[in-house]
């Protein structure tokens, strides 16, 4: 299924994308997602939103949609 | 409740209030602005981005959480995003309530939860070409 990532401040850096469309599997976790796509991240650094709702790492991704990563947040 | 939530590219405007009542006793105002040092290192700014769909959505659930413990009339959040120069504000919130004790309450939770779990970030980068 298709899915939108989108990777914020220092994650697209890491990352080197601010966005791209990725082919997921259906089930997949966001964690194993990233595995695959750059093993070298480390999740551990950052969050990320489904949807632009909050997701656990290990959820699994059952629709296809927006994937966000999201560093620790620094507003204000 | 009232709550207005904007980002802009712009400097800060402060809005005229949305709300008109003889009951707002209180309005607490909070300006945060841009400081030259960023751990003991000068800068002339900082340049802010923000995930905007879901920083909205965030909000207004914050905001509706805190208005069931501290009520409150209105509330006006804004914040610039791309490149703020130093001493100049990159977040405006005000609180508009009957008492001070819920316009305070609601603007420092505000802030904290913002700081917490609203996607919106400050980036160290070089001065744009066009700030000067």
């Amino acid at each position: 299924m298709p899915l939108r990532i989108l990777a914020f401040a220092i994650a697209s850096e890491q990352l080197g994308f601010r966005e791209r469309s990725v082919e997921c599997i259906q089930g997949e976790t966001p964690r194993a997602l990233l595995a695959r796509l750059h093993p070298s991240f480390d999740p551990s650094v950052a969050r990320v939103a489904f949807n632009c709702e909050y997701l656990g790492w290990d959820d699994p991704l059952e629709d296809s949609g927006e994937l966000a990563i999201l560093p620790p947040v620094s507003g204000g | 409740m009232h709550a207005v939530i904007q980002f802009t590219q712009s400097p800060i405007a402060i809005p005229e209030a949305h709300t008109v009542s003889r009951e707002i006793g209180a309005i607490v105002e909070f300006h945060g602005i841009v400081r030259e040092l960023e751990q003991g290192h000068p800068l002339a700014g900082l340049h802010y981005e923000a995930y905007e769909p879901m920083a909205v959505l965030q909000l207004e659930r914050i905001f509706q959480q805190l208005h069931t413990q501290s009520p409150v009339a209105e509330v006006t959040f804004l914040h610039r995003l791309g490149w703020v120069p130093v001493g100049h504000a990159s977040l405006y919130l005000r609180v508009r309530s009957s008492h001070r004790a819920e316009a305070f309450a609601f603007c420092s939770a505000a802030i904290e939860a913002m700081k917490r779990d609203v996607p919106i970030w400050k980036l160290q980068r070089p001065l744009p070409p066009d700030a000067c």
